[in-house]
């Protein structure tokens, strides 16, 4: 039950450094960038593009792996699923009575999984570089309501508060006699029963409390707020926003100007 | 007067600890090394400022955590190696919020889910489960639903779901924490009669006139480590202990420290001791 429940570290690379909506938009780019490349030669160019990025951002092995290994799970499975529903195409390679595996098949399903890898990595490079109020403010900055920007910000402060809690509650259940992952599948279930209405009555007082809190601190009084530390570009923050924009344009423009399989 | 535990003392032993050690996961070193041999039916008041390694070294005790070196052994068993079911069965463990564990429908239910889980037949487990509301004087309230209850009582709901597992060992984390005075001596005076009938209390508290009132032994704690052992008179009349993991000593004992150069002895901790003493030195003048 362990894990990084703040994936940010502490660090001053360029990644750290570079204005948040500058990362924001890069993310958002590179993400179109993986719907749009469909060879996997290019899909898996881009991914160790992501992969450099992400050993530039300097964060710790241990949690570069830790958040890494779902992907990595989730990928493995695509590849794996993929052939079952996807029979089409020649030569086959391996069959089993109804299961045929196709090589056109199984390039299709690795294609797919590093698309998805690029994708769900992608993010981490934000979320490993940037503190959660910056990713909150730089959102509110590019438009977004400021109510649905600090309604994103509690929901991600209360996070590693929350999980404390259920640990809490899986202390308390267990010093009760219970056993987590002993029995059939309803007895199961109904363990998780002990955590979960403890837990969600715990959010329900912590949330109440936080409104009482808000409103006796007068939120929502003024719409227009100011902040004590505003961002602004700098001639660096252009020069990253460039980049990113070449690293969309270039592909773009060889795949459907000069017409390259990428 | 309870001596310093000493080894070798005979089998009224129910727990003993030697050198315990406990970093959590991340590296924070919460218990640096504590060594403690506490007999049956003692009543223990476990005190030291927050961050002290109380709740840690608690949790030592039940198998919620185990330690990362050294030895605890819970009547003659080794804790590291028994599972925290099978703990459970001697060692209770009262949580300081009640909510983390309440989750069923009546007081009854709760109460019942403990001995339910431990295995008992059903008469057995009715048995308990009507001891159990009457230590903590809930029968008027075992078809409530807990959660609806007021804090002082889903305290002792949460404690009579413990009793109800009928263990010989109760650990009970801050159980006066917000609760009102009457509602706070009641509790106090339940866990009394526990100990009256042979159970080993240990209370983590911060509440020194409690500690005065009910304890045999006080333990205090600092930075991972004990740093005094003994019974209340002693722990009260060493103020600069106390102010170093900072407790504040009850008010009565306060009043004998500033009264010591009219002749009142410093390891007052009752107003009836610091009314004794008053009388007797204004008859000796």
């Amino acid at each position: 039950m362990t894990g990084f429940v703040d994936l940010y570290t502490e660090g001053n690379t360029f990644l750290h450094r570079v204005d948040p909506r500058v990362k924001i938009t890069a993310v958002i780019l590179l993400s179109i960038l993986a719907f749009v490349l469909s060879s996997l030669e290019a899909l898996a160019v881009l991914l160790a593009f992501i992969m450099v990025l992400v050993v530039l951002s300097r964060t710790p092995l241990a949690k570069t792996a830790f958040s890494f290994k779902f992907v990595f799970r989730l990928m493995l499975l695509i590849v794996i699923l993929w052939p079952l529903f996807d029979r089409s195409g020649e030569p086959v390679i391996a069959s089993f009575g109804p299961l045929v595996l196709t090589e056109p098949a199984l390039l299709r399903g690795v294609t797919s999984a590093t698309r998805i890898g690029c994708l769900a990595t992608v993010w981490y490079i934000l979320m490993f570089t940037t503190q959660q109020r910056d990713i909150v403010r730089a959102l509110v900055k590019l438009g977004i309501r400021f109510d649905f920007g600090l309604t994103l910000a509690i929901s991600l402060r209360f996070f590693p508060t929350f999980s404390a809690t259920i640990g809490s509650i899986m202390d308390a259940q267990r010093a009760r006699g219970l056993e987590f992952g002993k029995g059939g599948p309803l007895k199961r279930t109904r363990n998780y029963v002990a955590v979960l209405i403890p837990a969600i009555v715990s959010a329900m007082r912590t949330a109440d409390g936080l409104s009482w809190a808000l409103q006796s601190r007068a939120y929502g009084a003024r719409l227009d707020r100011t902040y004590l530390r505003d961002f602004k570009m700098k001639w660096s923050d252009y020069l990253a926003l460039a980049a990113v924009v070449l690293v969309l344009v270039l592909p773009l423009t060889a795949k459907y100007v000069f017409g390259m399989e990428l | 007067m309870i001596p310093a535990p000493s080894p070798g003392q005979g089998d009224d032993k129910i727990i003993s600890v030697r050198n315990l050690r406990f970093t959590y996961e991340g590296g924070v070193v919460a218990i640096t090394d504590l060594s403690i041999d506490i007999r049956k039916g003692d009543y223990v008041a476990l005190v030291g400022g927050n961050g002290s390694g109380k709740t840690t070294f608690a949790k030592n005790l039940n198998g919620l955590l185990r330690p990362s070196s050294g030895i605890v052994t819970i009547r003659g068993r080794d804790a590291a190696r028994t599972a925290v079911p099978e703990l459970a069965k001697i060692v209770g463990y009262a949580f300081q919020n009640p909510d983390y564990q309440l989750f069923c429908a009546t007081v009854e239910e709760e109460v019942r889910f403990g001995p339910l889980n431990l295995g008992y037949s059903e008469d057995d487990i009715r048995r308990k489960v009507e001891r159990a509301l009457d230590a903590m004087n809930l029968q008027h309230l075992r078809d409530k639903p807990p959660l609806s209850l007021r804090l002082g009582e889903r305290r002792r709901v949460s404690i009579a779901s413990v009793i109800a597992m009928d263990p010989d060992i109760f650990i009970l984390d801050e159980p006066t924490t917000g609760l009102d005075t009457e509602e706070s001596d009641m509790l106090m005076q339940k866990l009394q009669n526990l100990n009256v009938e042979g159970k080993t209390i240990i209370l983590i508290t911060h509440d020194m006139r409690l500690v005065s009132e009910h304890a045999k032994r006080v333990v205090v704690m600092s930075v991972g480590r004990i740093i005094l052992d003994s019974d209340p008179r002693g722990a009260f009349s060493d103020l600069e202990i106390l102010r170093r993991s900072n407790l504040e000593p009850p008010a009565v004992t306060k009043l004998a420290h500033a009264l010591k150069d009219k002749g009142i002895p410093a390891d007052v901790i009752s107003p009836q001791e610091l009314v004794f003493h008053l009388l007797r030195g204004g008859e000796s003048r």
